[in-house]
């Protein structure tokens, strides 16, 4: 049940007179300290905030497959979403990525306060137990691409993220027996002025990244030939699973059989 | 009427409390398994301890064991496999069987021998200081190569330094058994030989505290787990063996396929469970299904949260129909009625889970993350980790692990990024996981134990630092600040002592 006062709360972040507007769609890229609020809707329920120091606007993160550490700064990259709830009180983005930087924070968590956060719901991408049979893709087994994204400078499989991304892959390669797989990492490595501060991966990290897959689909694959290379300099790409986020998908590594 | 146990002799005054569940050995034999011994293991035996009776089943019938490699001694140490996985003990080892082994041998059971059953190989041996960690915490010496090397028998080059600030027996800083003679010495509980079709199963082809598929066992190609061992550095039956022979045993010739294939097919039989409770009456009585007849004919790897709930077992207390609290004492009914409450406690009770790697970190779950003990004991009838189970609670690691001047302490520095709630120095007395992967990330992750049989093997946790089941809850609720009600914590004690 979202109360009254929440869905007013959430209008009012929507339009703060006098300060900055957060428009539906409107795509948000900044780096803040994280706010844990403590609403308990059942297990994995309390709510992740940030607040966008340039606009003073409150930003609820909760979406995100990742979410933030409290004694570390946050990159966050989302979408301002039509279907503001409330449940948290701050603007929701979603689709929206959290990626936890080494930047020291100072933890701080508020009461719920009265916002009653999130019962979880799994939904999405999730795996499937192994008991679970796979449904064999179809041919044609023609040469594709399959994308895996990543964190800011890290080459950590995101769970509920990026194993549901790789379990598909995988299916379709069993099927599809390729002769080789070719796995690129990349990485943002472009500097780029976020919040003051200037962000750009490292270049290893797409070697990193590459390598990280490479043991993934030799478990996952074995006796398929991997072999892995890797690109600093990465710019965006249009793909569904990168949630319309430029900046997520430049954090990628690419699956390509080779026939 | 009389009930003949193991070793033990107990009076019941209530015919009832057994019935419906299964016979008692008839003969009365010591409850200690000697190596070579050459009894048979029965299909079904009972044993008596301080919360009421343990079970153990061997699924499909009894077993000879006249020279089979699990019980026969086959090293100059006099040991087998038995010694330190003992029946009446779930198939691990209580302080309380070492220390009646201490009295009924004076010091010379094979138990004690100087490899790991002493604090170090160097003190004199036969005196009692010399073994307090096993007589008075249930540890056994752990001897781990240094640098590290992986379970597949990679080196590894550790993003991580180690210095010894503190060595209680000297074993870490001599000549031989320390990090500048190549190793390290650190001490752990032995972990339960039973209900293993349970701790190998995988629900799930990832890892998501590792961040990649599982691993594949090279002979089998399968899948592997990650939940046998504390550090994770063996990730097959085989690979334990082998491991288990060459260091506990001290064997020169490895055993051969035969024989570990023997032991395998042994201890995939074995079952362990709690059957019957001294203060509830009989775990599969009034519907509720404990005892390991359930888990022999159940399938293992299920996840509670999509599936059967933990502890549903005891689900029927939770509603004892009239008829029935008629039937019980009012202390037996009052016991069953919180051991349902405490099933409920496990899974409902929700709290804040903070800095602690693997499970706040790197996964993704955020730091902090509000669950419940099920969040980690997830497997159903179990309570070990579907996904394996390496996380760091901080039993072994300062500043959330209690005071222990009876164990070695280390300091470890990260060379490489920092460790990402410890900073780059950290100070503990069991790096854990870490000692298998080289990762300061890794430092003080233990894999997570299976909960069950839980009465016959105290101490608890891997470092023994909980000495009853209660100490168990108590470092729980000091660790992230649960707040549980004094019932809550009895609840807890209770359900856990029927496991």
């Amino acid at each position: 049940m979202i109360r009254w006062r929440n869905l007013a709360t959430a209008a009012a972040a929507l339009v703060l007179p006098g300060t900055a507007l957060a428009q539906t769609d409107d795509i948000v890229r900044f780096v803040t300290c994280p706010i844990y609020r403590d609403t308990d809707a059942g297990r994995k329920s309390g709510c992740w905030l940030a607040d966008m120091h340039e606009t003073g606007i409150r930003y609820d993160v909760s979406a995100s497959p990742t979410k933030p550490d409290w004694n570390y700064a946050v990159l966050v990259e989302g979408r301002v979403s039509a279907g503001q709830d409330g449940a948290c009180g701050g603007v929701t983005l979603d689709p929206v990525r959290t990626s936890t930087l080494e930047e020291g924070c100072t933890r701080h968590m508020l009461p719920a306060e009265g916002y009653p956060g999130r019962r979880y719901v799994l939904e999405g991408r999730f795996v499937q137990p192994m008991a679970v049979p796979r449904e064999v893709p179809p041919p044609p087994y023609e040469p594709r691409s399959f994308y895996l994204y990543f964190e800011f400078d890290r080459d950590f499989l995101i769970y509920q993220y990026d194993d549901y991304l790789i379990d598909r892959a995988a299916t379709w390669l069993r099927a599809a027996q390729p002769r080789r797989i070719v796995i690129t990492g990349y990485a943002a490595t472009d500097p780029q002025t976020i919040s003051g501060r200037t962000l750009a991966e490292r270049p290893q990290v797409a070697r990193e990244r590459a390598e990280m897959v490479a043991e993934a689909m030799r478990r996952l694959l074995p006796g398929t030939p991997v072999g892995a290379r890797w690109e600093s300099g990465s710019t965006p790409i249009d793909d569904a699973d990168a949630d319309g986020l430029p900046g997520q998908s430049q954090r990628r590594v690419e699956i390509r059989p080779e026939f | 009427m009389i009930f003949r146990f193991a070793g033990r002799l107990l009076l019941f005054a209530s015919a009832g409390l057994l019935v419906g569940t299964a016979a008692v050995r008839s003969a009365a034999p010591q409850d200690w398994w000697a190596p070579g011994d050459g009894r048979t293991f029965p299909a079904q035996v009972d044993y008596r301890n301080e919360q009421g009776v343990l079970r153990v089943l061997l699924a499909n019938g009894p077993l000879d064991t006249r020279d089979h490699p699990f019980f026969a001694p086959p090293g100059a140490n006099g040991r087998a496999c038995v010694t330190c996985h003992q029946p009446a003990d779930a198939m691990s080892l209580s302080v309380e069987s070492a220390r009646e082994r201490w009295e009924a041998t004076g010091g010379r059971d094979q138990l004690f021998s100087a490899y790991d059953g002493s604090n170090c190989p160097t003190l004199p041996q036969g005196e009692r200081a010399s073994h307090s960690l096993l007589l008075d915490h249930g540890l056994i010496r752990i001897q781990l190569p240094w640098p590290v090397t992986e379970w597949n028998g990679r080196a590894v080059e550790p993003d991580f330094t180690i210095e010894v600030v503190r060595d209680p027996y000297g074993c870490n800083s001599g000549e031989e058994y320390g990090p500048a003679a190549g190793n390290v010495s650190v001490y752990r509980r032995p972990r339960p030989v039973a209900n293993l079709k349970y701790l190998i199963a995988t629900g799930f082809a990832y890892d998501p505290k590792q961040g990649l598929p599982l691993p594949l066992d090279p002979v089998s190609g399968r899948p592997m787990s990650g939940n046998l061992m504390a550090d994770g550095r063996s990730g097959t039956l085989g690979d334990q063996m082998r491991d288990a022979a060459a260091t506990h045993l001290q064997l020169l010739a490895q055993m051969d396929a035969g024989e570990r294939d023997r032991i395998e097919e042994f201890i995939l039989r074995v079952y362990a469970a709690q059957q019957f409770s001294s203060a509830g009456g009989a775990l599969d009585a009034g519907g509720a299904e404990g005892g390991p007849r359930k888990l022999a004919d159940s399938e293992p790897g299920q996840l509670g949260s999509i599936g059967t709930p933990l502890w549903s077992e005891f689900e029927a207390w939770e509603r004892i129909s009239d008829a029935e609290r008629v039937t019980l004492s009012p202390e037996a009914l009052a016991f069953r009625q919180s051991v349902a409450r405490g099933a409920r406690v496990f899974r409902d009770k929700t709290f804040l889970i903070t800095d602690s790697a693997g499970i706040n970190a790197p996964i993704g779950f955020g730091n902090p993350v509000r669950n419940s003990c099920v969040f980690c004991h997830n497997m159903t009838m179990m309570g070990n980790d579907v996904a394996p189970g390496q996380v760091d609670l901080g039993t072994t690691t300062q500043p959330f692990a209690d005071p222990a001047p009876h164990l070695p302490l280390f300091r470890i520095t990260c060379t490489g990024r920092p460790h990402p709630f410890y900073g780059r120095v950290i100070h503990t007395s069991d790096p854990g996981f870490a000692l298998t992967t080289g990762r300061c990330a890794d430092v003080g992750k233990i894999t997570l134990q299976s909960m069950r049989g839980l009465a016959a093997r105290a101490p608890y946790f891997s470092n023994g630092s909980a000495s009853d089941l209660r100490g168990v809850v108590d470092y729980y609720d000091r660790r992230y600040d649960i707040g549980y009600t004094e019932q809550e914590k009895q609840d807890l004690v209770n359900l856990m002592s029927v496991l």
